[in-house]
């Protein structure tokens, strides 16, 4: 359903080019669930959210299910976001002065769903997390991993296919880490394909396929499971 | 795809911005409101038609200090050179001079004083200016009904009676007087004297414009000199400046121990007339445009706090699917929300302040019409002052969202 082909993305700022991705390939299946690792600046974030279209590339070609991603406008990518996309990030990303409820429905908002609708996904979405009866709360409010838990409440809600992660466990002890990576692995069971981005060995080893990013591209996987044994040291030096 | 009610939540839990912003468009809309309606009222009234042609108008007063035998002829010798003047199309001399800000008012009635018991007994307040029958060419007015001055009911005199047998009124005291409509031939009385209304003019504003009957003028067939007199004269527009250029030379060379004071159009002597009200009116505007520009400023700069402080979220919006019109739409509907709120006691307190200012000042009734084009102007600016911030909202990359922390 993804597509990757020589995908690059260069920053450029006053003093220096920063080559954040290059020639990048990649091809995703319908309901994988793919951990991504690498060292700090490889470059996962610059990929997840090419990905996720919540930035442009340099060249290269992105497919997503057989749309030149490209090719299309910002108000085409917003919209694409919002029907296939779901996003789970670091810092949770709720919305502070709106209470839970009202944020597991802001993506249905954006799609113009009747609001009947929009209360029984929200609902339905919440009950999934576990979060059934904590609508009127702030998130603030509410602990880190519930917040995570809201979130993924959120990127559920319009039922995308494709669920994007940037470390969702990375502000979150061990425990409410794993309660959230079980949630993840149900969630992927259920169909969703997953892209998910972490530091977290551990959680990148549950992963079914797991791709290293080394230097804004993909590394030699055999060479990173010898690196996670032991055996081998690491390629990245940044 | 407005979005009110979880805006209105969102500002419910933020609300001292909101109050804040919410009170300054209230005080704006209230104020601005009652200013710009006491400053079309008073343009209305500085600009009024005062029925005479005032850029051909000009007067001056005479002050004789010499030992002059006889005033009355030495008056109507000055009158004479004047209207010989190239230029000059006529010039009285008069006991006052129509919007100068000084001349004579007494109550007219309908029947003599010793009918005052009758029922259908009146009295309305005029002015009332005294000269021969040159002064309507003299002020450019005209004879709607009923005839001029003849030099036969002139009366030259130093020590005048209440009132001449016969008058000449403007149509405002006319139909104030006699409101069945046939004024025109009937007398009017000071005490027991009376005088014949034997004409009407249509316009003509009496010597104060804020008096409470400013419209209400009669002018009676006295030439009445004296040490200190007005004369009025009347030239074409464009030769007025030179004719009084020449005057004062003019004059002296006839005699010599007099001086010539207030030497001005009919124009100018209104603009000081009404200087103060100018004055107000400029102050009014200034105040205006630095309560809008304020009020502007701050939704300007709360919209900017608003969205500094909400950069992730908004870049989270983003990356859940809002199109750049969504988060415009979003600060636009926010604003509004404050600014319809704002308006509300905005425009209670316009009318408060309207009535206040009715009862204690004596300020004409508010008019409703602008506290409602008030109302709509705030709106407004108020939309066109988010919209600069909420653009630059738009444009915050979605990938904020994962950017930050
Ligand atoms: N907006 C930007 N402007 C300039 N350079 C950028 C920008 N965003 C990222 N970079 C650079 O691109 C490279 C890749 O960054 P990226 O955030 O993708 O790394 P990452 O693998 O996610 O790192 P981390 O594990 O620390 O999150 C880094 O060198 C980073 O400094
Ligand atoms: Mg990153």
């Amino acid at each position: 359903m993804l597509t990757m082909q020589n995908v690059s993305k260069v920053y450029t700022t006053e003093k220096v080019q920063t080559h954040a991705l290059r020639d990048f390939n990649l091809e995703v299946n319908e309901g994988e669930f793919i951990a991504v690792t690498g060292p700090s600046g490889s470059g996962k974030t610059t990929f997840l959210n090419i990905a996720g279209m919540l930035e442009t590339y340099s060249s290269g070609q992105y497919l997503l299910d057989g749309i030149d991603i490209g090719r299309l406008s910002d108000n085409q990518r917003a919209d694409l976001r919002n029907q296939k996309i779901g996003f789970i990030f670091q810092g949770f990303n709720l919305i502070p002065d709106l209470n839970i409820f009202e944020n597991v429905e802001v993506p249905l908002r954006y799609r113009g769903i009747k609001s009947a609708e929009r209360k029984a996904r929200v609902m339905e979405c919440l009950e999934q997390v576990g979060l059934g009866s904590r609508l009127k709360h702030l998130p603030q409010q509410l602990s880190g991993g519930q917040q995570q838990r809201v979130a993924i409440a959120r990127a559920l809600a319009g039922r995308p296919r494709f669920l994007l992660a940037d470390e969702p466990t990375g502000n979150l002890d061990s425990l409410m880490a794993r309660q959230v990576m079980e949630l993840l692995e149900k969630i992927n069971q259920e169909g969703a394909t997953i892209i998910m981005v972490t530091h977290d060995p551990e959680l990148a080893r549950r992963a079914p396929r797991n791709i290293q990013v080394v230097d804004g591209q993909i590394a030699d996987f055999s060479l990173y499971q010898k690196q996670l044994a032991g055996t081998e040291p690491a390629v990245a030096e940044v | 795809m407005l979005d009110i009610k979880p805006t209105i939540s969102a500002l419910r839990r933020s609300k001292a911005g909101a109050f804040l912003l919410l009170i300054q468009i209230a005080i704006a809309t209230a104020i601005v409101s009652n200013a710009s309606f006491i400053v079309y009222d008073r343009v209305q009234y500085i600009s009024q038609d005062t029925g005479y042609p005032e850029d051909e108008v000009f007067s001056f007063s005479l002050n004789t200090f010499g030992d002059v035998e006889d005033l009355s002829q030495q008056m109507e010798q000055t009158e004479q050179l004047l209207r010989n003047m190239p230029g000059v199309i006529d010039a009285v001399y008069v006991d006052s001079v129509p919007l100068s800000g000084s001349g004579s008012a007494s109550s007219f009635a309908n029947l003599p004083r010793d009918q005052n018991e009758q029922e259908n007994y009146r009295e309305v307040r005029a002015a009332y200016i005294g000269a021969d029958e040159h002064i309507f060419e003299a002020l450019g007015v005209e004879i709607a009904e009923g005839r001029g001055f003849l030099p036969s009911d002139v009366i030259v005199t130093n020590t005048r009676a209440d009132l001449p047998p016969v008058a000449i009124v403007s149509r405002s005291f006319l139909d104030e007087m006699f409101p069945e409509g046939d004024g025109l031939g009937q007398h009017i009385f000071t005490g027991n004297m009376g005088a014949q209304i034997i004409g009407v003019v249509e316009k003509m504003k009496g010597p104060w414009l804020k008096d409470s009957r400013p419209d209400n003028l009669l002018l009676i067939p006295y030439a009445e000199a004296s040490v200190y007199q007005n004369f009025i004269v009347r030239t074409k527009a464009q030769d007025r400046s030179e004719v009084i250029g020449k005057i004062e030379d003019l004059l002296l060379e006839q005699y010599n121990e007099r001086v010539i004071i207030n030497l001005r159009g009919m124009d100018e002597s209104k603009a000081r007339y009404n200087a103060a009200d100018l004055l107000m009116v400029r102050m009014l505007i200034v105040l205006m445009v630095i309560l809008v520009l304020v009020t502007a400023l701050g939704i300007f700069g709360l919209t900017v706090f608003n969205i500094s402080k909400r950069t992730k979220q908004i870049g989270t919006r983003r990356a859940l699917g809002a199109r750049k019109s969504a988060i415009v739409r979003y600060f636009l509907v926010e604003n509004s929300l404050v600014c319809v709120l704002g308006l509300a006691v905005g425009i209670t307190g316009a009318i408060g302040l309207g009535h206040f200012l009715m009862t204690e000042y004596s300020l004409p009734k508010l008019s409703l019409y602008y506290v409602v084009a008030t109302a709509i102007g705030v709106f407004i600016i108020s939309l066109l002052s988010v919209l600069i911030p909420a653009n630059k909202a738009a444009n915050i990359s979605p990938s904020i969202a994962t950017r930050t922390i």
